[in-house]
C-alpha cells in the first residue's frame, strides 16, 4: 500500500481519521523522531495523520493550580515559558538541555512521551510532578497518571484511534532536572533525573518524588529514594542512604552510550545533584548540557 | 515508493508546487528540486547542515516531513544570503572572517545565524555558542563562525541605535 499523508485541520478531524485507519494510523507532529526511523528504514507503512498545524493543541496555561500542556507544545516553547521558569523549573530546564535549538523548533511534547524512548527528557519532570495525560479518542477522553502511561521500550498505553492532547501537572518551584550525555549539545541522555520537594518550614522534605530515564525500559520513579528522604533533611547522612536505595528502583543496561555500572553511578550522584538543586542548595549543577 | 503528492509553498519568497512521497523528507524534495545549496549530510537531525527556515523558524530539514510543509514558507541559505538584509550582513562578514572552509556546514550555519539575528540575537558569543549547538563544523573550530555572528549582531545594533538617535 505504501506511506499516506493525511493532515488533521482540527482536533476532530484527527480523531475521526485515527478512528478511520486505526492500527494503520500513525500521528506525526514535529517528526523529528518518525523522520529519522523512516530514514533507517524502521517504520513499517502506516497513515501518517499530521496533527502540526493544529494551533489549538500549541498553548501552555495554568487552569485551577495546574499547568496544561498541549501535546503540540515546542520544546522551544518551553525553554521560553515564563511560567515554567517560575513554577515548574524541573520541566524548563529539561527544555534547555534538549536536542539543540532547531531541533526545539520542531520536537513537541506529545512527540516525545509518544515516542516513549526510556531517555526522553521530558518524562522525568512530568513523573516527578505526578502529571497526567490527556488522551482523546473520537468518542470521548480519559485522563491517565503518566506512571502508567509508559508501558516499555517504544510502548504507551495508548490504544489505536487515541490522541494525546495535553500534559497536566500540580507545578512546583522546588524542584530540579540535570541530565548527563556524552557531549554538550543534541545528546541522548545516559541518566537523565527530576526531582519535586516539597520543603517545611524547619528545612525537612515533607514529600519528595524522583523520577529517573534511561536506566530502565521507561522512565520510573525511585519510590526506594524516595522513601529515604521522606520526612528528613537533605544533610549528607541521609542523602548517601538514598544514593544506595536508588540502585533497588533501577535497572540499566549496557548500550552504545554507556555501560550498566556507569549508569549506576551516574544515577546515584545525579540524584545527590538533583535533591540539593531542588531544594536550592547548590544551584549551579546543571549537568551536561549547561 | 507511494505515491507523490502535491505539495504547494513558497521557496525563498516564490510560490512553488512540488511533487512529494508522504515519507520523503523537506531535505529531499528541496534537493531534488534543484536547491542544492541545502546540504545533506547524515540525514538523522545530528549535524545541521540542511538547516532552513520554515515559516520563520530554523530547522532541520531532515527531520521535516516534506508533506507538512503544505501552505509554509521556507528559506535556504542561497535565498536568505541574497535577499534578506540580515542574510546579506552575515554573508559578508563570514567571508570577512574567514568563518567558511570546506563550506559544507555553512548553509545550514547561515540559516542558524540568520534565525539568531532576527530574533534580537544579542552580540554575546555564549548565546551564539548554543544558538549553533546543534551545526557541526569540522573545520573553523567554530571561533570563526561565532566572530561573523557576533560582528554582524554587532552592526545590527549599531544601527538601530542610530536609527533611536534621528
Ligand atoms: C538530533 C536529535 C536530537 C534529539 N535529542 C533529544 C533529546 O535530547 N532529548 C529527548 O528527549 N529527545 C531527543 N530527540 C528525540 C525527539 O526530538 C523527541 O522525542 C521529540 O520530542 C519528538 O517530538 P516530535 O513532535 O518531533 O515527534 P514525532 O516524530 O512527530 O512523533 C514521535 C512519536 O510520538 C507519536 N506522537 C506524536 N504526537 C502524538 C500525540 N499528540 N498523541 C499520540 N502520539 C503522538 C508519534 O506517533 C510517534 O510515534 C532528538 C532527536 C533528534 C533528531
Ligand atoms: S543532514 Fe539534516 S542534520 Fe544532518
Ligand atoms: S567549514 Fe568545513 S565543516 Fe565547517
Amino acid at each position: 500500500m505504501g506511506y499516506q499523508f493525511i493532515t488533521a485541520d482540527s482536533v476532530p478531524h484527527a480523531l475521526e481519521l485515527l478512528e478511520r485507519y486505526g492500527r494503520d494510523a500513525r500521528v506525526i507532529c514535529g517528526g523529528t523522531d518518525l523522520m529519522v526511523r523512516l530514514h533507517l528504514k524502521r517504520l513499517p507503512e502506516c497513515v501518517f495523520i499530521n496533527i502540526r498545524n493544529l494551533e489549538e493543541l500549541r498553548y501552555i496555561r495554568e487552569e485551577d493550580g495546574m499547568v496544561c500542556i498541549g501535546a503540540g507544545t515546542t520544546l522551544s516553547t518551553l525553554e521560553n515559558s515564563l511560567l515554567l521558569l517560575g513554577k515548574a523549573p524541573a520541566l524548563f530546564q529539561a527544555a534547555q538541555v534538549f536536542a539543540d535549538p532547531n531541533v526545539r523548533h520542531s520536537a513537541t511534547v506529545g512527540g516525545n512521551i509518544g515516542n516513549a524512548s526510556p531517555s526522553a527528557d521530558s518524562a522525568p519532570p512530568l513523573l516527578a510532578f505526578d502529571g497526567q495525560v490527556v488522551v482523546a479518542r473520537k468518542d470521548g477522553r480519559r485522563l491517565l497518571p503518566i506512571r502508567e502511561f509508559f508501558t516499555g521500550v517504544g510502548r504507551t498505553a495508548l490504544e489505536p484511534g487515541e490522541l494525546v492532547t495535553e500534559v497536566r501537572f500540580k507545578p512546583n518551584p522546588d524542584s530540579a532536572f540535570v541530565k548527563v550525555g556524552l557531549r554538550n549539545a543534541m545528546a541522548i541522555s545516559v541518566v537523565n533525573i527530576a526531582a519535586s520537594v516539597d520543603l517545611a518550614q524547619d528545612g525537612t522534605m515533607k514529600d519528595v518524588r524522583i523520577a529517573v530515564g534511561a536506566v530502565a525500559p521507561t522512565p520510573v520513579r525511585a519510590v526506594c529514594a524516595e522513601n529515604c528522604l521522606r520526612g528528613r533533611r537533605p544533610e549528607e547522612a541521609v542523602i548517601r542512604q538514598a544514593m544506595d536505595a536508588i540502585q533497588t528502583d533501577i535497572k540499566p543496561i549496557t548500550d552504545v552510550r554507556a555501560s550498566e555500572r556507569y549508569r549506576r553511578i551516574v544515577a546515584e550522584n545525579m540524584m545527590r545533584r538533583v535533591v540539593l538543586k531542588a531544594c536550592r542548595i547548590c544551584e549551579n549543577e546543571g549537568g551536561a548540557g549547561r | 515508493m507511494s505515491e507523490k503528492v502535491a505539495v504547494s509553498l513558497k521557496i525563498n519568497g516564490k510560490e512553488v508546487t512540488l511533487l512529494a512521497a508522504p515519507e520523503q523528507n523537506l531535505l529531499r524534495l528541496l534537493r531534488e528540486n534543484g536547491y542544492v545549496e541545502v546540504k545533506c549530510g547524515c540525514e538523522e537531525g545530528d549535524c545541521g547542515t540542511c538547516t532552513v527556515l520554515l515559516d520563520g523558524l530554523s530547522v532541520k530539514s531532515c527531520v521535516t516531513p516534506a508533506c507538512a510543509c503544505e501552505g509554509r514558507e521556507v528559506w535556504t541559505a542561497a535565498g536568505v544570503s541574497r535577499q534578506e538584509r540580515i542574510g546579506r550582513l552575515l554573508r559578508d562578514n563570514f567571508a570577512k572572517y574567514g568563518a567558511s572552509q570546506c563550506g559544507f556546514c555553512t548553509p545550514g550555519m547561515m540559516v542558524t545565524g540568520v534565525n539568531y539575528l532576527m530574533n534580537n540575537g544579542v552580540p554575546d558569543r555564549q548565546a551564539i555558542r548554543a544558538a549553533i549547538s546543534g551545526n557541526l563544523c569540522r573545520c573553523t573550530g567554530y571561533k570563526k563562525i561565532i566572530d561573523a555572528i557576533y560582528h554582524t549582531a554587532q552592526e545590527l545594533r549599531r544601527e538601530t541605535a542610530g536609527e533611536g538617535m534621528l
